[in-house]
């Protein structure tokens, strides 16, 4: 910048020719396209949305009424619409044991097995796939046939072809919610694995060469060395599960349809603007969702700034140490 | 032919007033006025009014149409609904374009908040009454459309009315008719006792029948079906209005709500005339099933029995519709009749005396409602032969809300929550079918009645407050 100061009878064009001038215009240039689409497809509709929620108004927003607070107010004392989070919890708890799954199964993908990277591509592949789809094949995976106008799912028929009774898995309340977890888990553990996999590949392997010397068996090795090692992506996982248990849509619209109590609140907003037509509640719904997200992402912020400062700290020290004693 | 004149001359009055735009600015009779220039609009108008034979010259302009049937267009169906347009488009020297959505109610609606929704389009239910004005262009009074039309005050508002039939249903059941007759079954059941009685008749007769499919996978519309029976079983055209107008409860022991629902949830109580897995049925399949004789009874529209004609191929004539099974308080059986969507005409289209002249002719001149098994707007029509089942019945269409409750049941409908036309996850509904289907006894449908009871009362006295106290 000095320099530019020194030549000041530069002209504008010329500093646009100069390499600083190119610089910044490409960066602008480039830039643009991606912004321009973030702020019409994202920021817009979301102002939007704020805007609305504090508006009566239906889909087609003719003369919207300003409402102030009221739909706020009903979304927290109706208890027809903060009570569907209680199908969260069925997605929470899943999250925890998906978590705990794609742990052993990341450990084991890093251990010397052939056809890594097969497996590798195998647990991750249901995560690329459509939601949709696989909502569809879960459908039709967990059927109970009558005989007369469809067959049994392939659940059900391993589980007549042992001897057993099929079973209605979506039509009964107190079982779909698992069903749905399951393909939940089924179709979101890849990503975890994954992470974890890189995490657990990201440790020093001098770290594993001095366990091995001091006689560590393979579950010191996990819990003095892989477990502190990857605790902060750990953290991020059980963040990013949260989030999605607190949002699940696919999964139960597509399948049950929010029926036999599978409703969650993101169905519930929809029903709310599209069926009601009460689009500045749903909005007000949407915004208090988006809350309680930029919540525990700021707790998520939190926590994984420390503990990937404590675990990068523990792992130098535990380092140090082994060095020392080598 | 009063109307036909009197729609003339409201059309030739609209030219002469100039409301020119685009290609359909000319109006000369090509047959009679062969001296008439273009732009002449005196002599046009004049010619207009002149004849029942006068038309409409489009000039080879193209008009838009919007539609949900898919299934008779030629991009996914078997394209008849064009073929028949080339009589229109001779007629009047012009082009239709046709755009077909299968989610046709969501989908235009988004397209509703722009000013580009076709010419003629299907006016979508998810636009008010009150706000027919904003989006299409009045077609008549309501004295000049009743005169000619049925239904002529679905789509009105300050006496104008913006929508024309594009046919007509009754509500009722379908059913296999030989399944019902095999079974040893002579009379339509007249009752719900009767019809349940039937039913079971029909599994013991034939085990490889399911006498009553549910259609529950797809329940966010296919439950919504029972609400048609509902006008049907009070027997009183003027039930919705009544319920307003005395501030009677929703749910009333004996009337059109609690007659219909307590119906099914009895039926739904009954798992051995239901399908075995409710949250796996399939819509598409039914279809063929039925006419197999695999399904025995759906609840559904009239709309419905074309539908599952043609999938059933050479079982066609096997797919019956019957009344509904409810006999009201005077010992009568009545069926309503109502209509499917209403034709209406963009008020922002630059051809907007061809798109009048479209609707005039769908609905006039077409035949489409006829060949669907529909009951045909205009009023002097014959019933389609799948309707004979209610030769016996009673038909009726509901009469006008009055002005000051025009629109009035349905915002306390969606405001309340109740949602008498939705099917939501948490509509009662849905939670009378999950509680039959869980074996719970009347107890609980009557507390879930009278939930719905509250939340409509809370909701109609807030709504109706200015009317209850206009009224002392």
């Amino acid at each position: 910048m000095a320099k530019n100061k020194a030549h000041k009878k530069q002209s504008f064009f010329e500093w646009c020719r100069g390499y600083t001038g190119q610089k910044y215009i490409i960066t602008v240039l480039f830039l643009l396209v991606p912004l321009a689409l973030l702020i019409t497809f994202t920021f817009v509709p979301a102002a939007n949305m704020f805007v609305y929620s504090f508006q009566s108004r239906d889909q087609f927003g003719i003369n919207p009424e300003w409402v102030g607070f009221d739909n706020y107010k009903t979304v927290f004392t109706d208890s027809d619409y903060l009570s569907t989070f209680k199908n969260s919890l069925y997605y929470l708890f899943g999250s925890f044991i998906q978590l705990g799954l794609a742990l052993i199964i990341a450990e084991i993908l890093c251990s010397k097995i052939k056809f890594k990277n097969f497996y590798k591509a195998t647990v991750f592949f249901p995560w690329m796939m459509n939601g949709v789809a696989v909502a569809l094949i879960f459908r039709s995976f967990f059927m109970k046939g009558d005989g007369i106008t469809n067959t049994d799912g392939a659940l059900n028929s391993i589980i007549t072809f042992f001897g057993g009774n099929a079973v209605s898995w979506l039509s009964d309340p107190k079982i779909v919610n698992f069903c749905l977890v399951f393909a939940s888990i089924w179709r979101y553990i890849g990503f975890d694995i994954v992470m974890f996999i890189g995490a657990i590949q990201s440790i020093n392997p001098d770290i594993y060469e001095a366990a091995e010397l001091d006689g560590a068996n393979a579950w010191q090795r996990f819990w003095y060395i892989i477990f502190p090692g990857i605790k902060p992506v750990i953290g991020l996982q059980m963040i990013l599960a949260i989030k999605g248990a607190m949002s699940v849509f696919e999964i139960p619209y597509v399948i049950t349809n929010g029926q036999f109590g599978t409703t969650t609140f993101v169905i519930k907003t929809i029903e709310t603007a599209f069926g009601y037509k009460k689009v500045g509640l749903a909005s007000a719904m949407a915004v208090v969702l988006l809350i309680i997200i930029i919540i525990v992402t700021i707790v998520q912020k939190l926590l994984f700034n420390e503990e990937a400062d404590n675990a990068s700290m523990k792992s130098e020290k535990l380092f140090k140490k082994k060095k020392e004693l080598i | 032919m009063k109307t036909k004149k009197i729609m003339s001359f409201a059309l030739a009055s609209l030219m002469s007033a100039a409301f020119f735009s685009g290609c359909g600015n000319t109006t000369d009779n090509s047959a009679e006025t062969t001296t008439a220039s273009a732009g002449d609009t005196t002599t046009a108008a004049e010619t207009t009014t002149a004849g029942d034979t006068a038309t409409l010259d489009g000039n080879g302009a193209t008009i838009k149409v919007l539609t949900h049937r898919t299934d008779r267009l030629a991009d996914g169906g078997d394209g008849s609904l064009e073929e028949m347009t080339k009589a229109f488009e001779e007629k009047y020297n012009c082009k239709v374009e046709y755009q077909g959505f299968t989610d046709y109610e969501t989908d235009v609606s988004t397209m509703l908040s722009t000013n580009d929704y076709g010419d003629v389009l299907m006016i979508p239910n998810t636009v008010k009454l009150v706000d027919l004005a904003n989006f299409f262009e009045p077609l008549g009074t309501y004295e000049e459309m009743d005169a000619k039309y049925k239904w002529a005050n679905y789509k009105m508002y300050d006496n104008k009315v913006y929508g024309v039939s594009h046919g007509g249903t009754a509500s009722g059941i379908l059913y296999n008719k030989k399944i019902w007759s095999d079974a040893g079954i002579t009379e339509l059941p007249k009752t719900p006792d009767e019809f349940i009685a039937d039913l079971k008749l029909i599994k013991e007769k034939n085990p490889d029948t399911i006498p009553y499919y549910t259609e529950y996978a797809d329940a966010s519309w296919t439950l919504v079906q029972w609400q048609s029976l509902v006008v049907s079983a009070s027997g009183d055209p003027n039930y919705q209005n009544r319920l307003l107008e005395n501030k009677e409860d929703l749910f009333v022991d004996g009337d059109g709500y609690w007659e219909t629902y307590e119906l099914m949830f009895k039926l739904f109580s009954t798992p051995e005339v239901l399908e075995t897995d409710h949250s796996t049925t399939q819509w598409e399949a039914s279809k063929a099933a039925l006419g197999e004789g695999k399904i025995a009874t759906i609840v559904l529209g009239s709309w419905a029995i074309s539908q599952f004609q043609q999938a059933a191929g050479d079982n066609a004539a096997d797919v019956g519709y019957m009344p509904v099974p409810i006999t009201a308080k005077d010992g009568k059986q009545y069926a309503q009749t109502s209509t499917d969507y209403n034709l209406g005409v963009n008020k922002n289209s630059k051809n907007i005396e061809l798109a009048k002249a479209y609707v005039t002719w769908f609905a006039d001149e077409s035949g489409f409602a006829a060949k669907e098994g529909m009951i045909p707007p205009l009023k002097n029509a014959a019933l389609p032969s799948n309707l004979e089942a209610f030769s016996d019945c009673v038909l009726f269409s509901e009469t006008v809300a009055p002005d000051e409750l025009t629109g009035k049941f349905n915002e306390i409908d969606l405001d309340s929550g109740v949602g008498t036309w939705n099917g939501d996850s948490e509509n009662f509904k849905i939670k009378l079918a999950e509680a039959a289907f869980a074996g719970k006894g009347e107890a609980e449908m009557k507390k879930i009645f009278e939930e719905a009871n509250a939340k409509w009362a809370a909701s109609r006295d807030k709504i109706l407050a200015d009317y209850y106290a206009s009224q002392q």
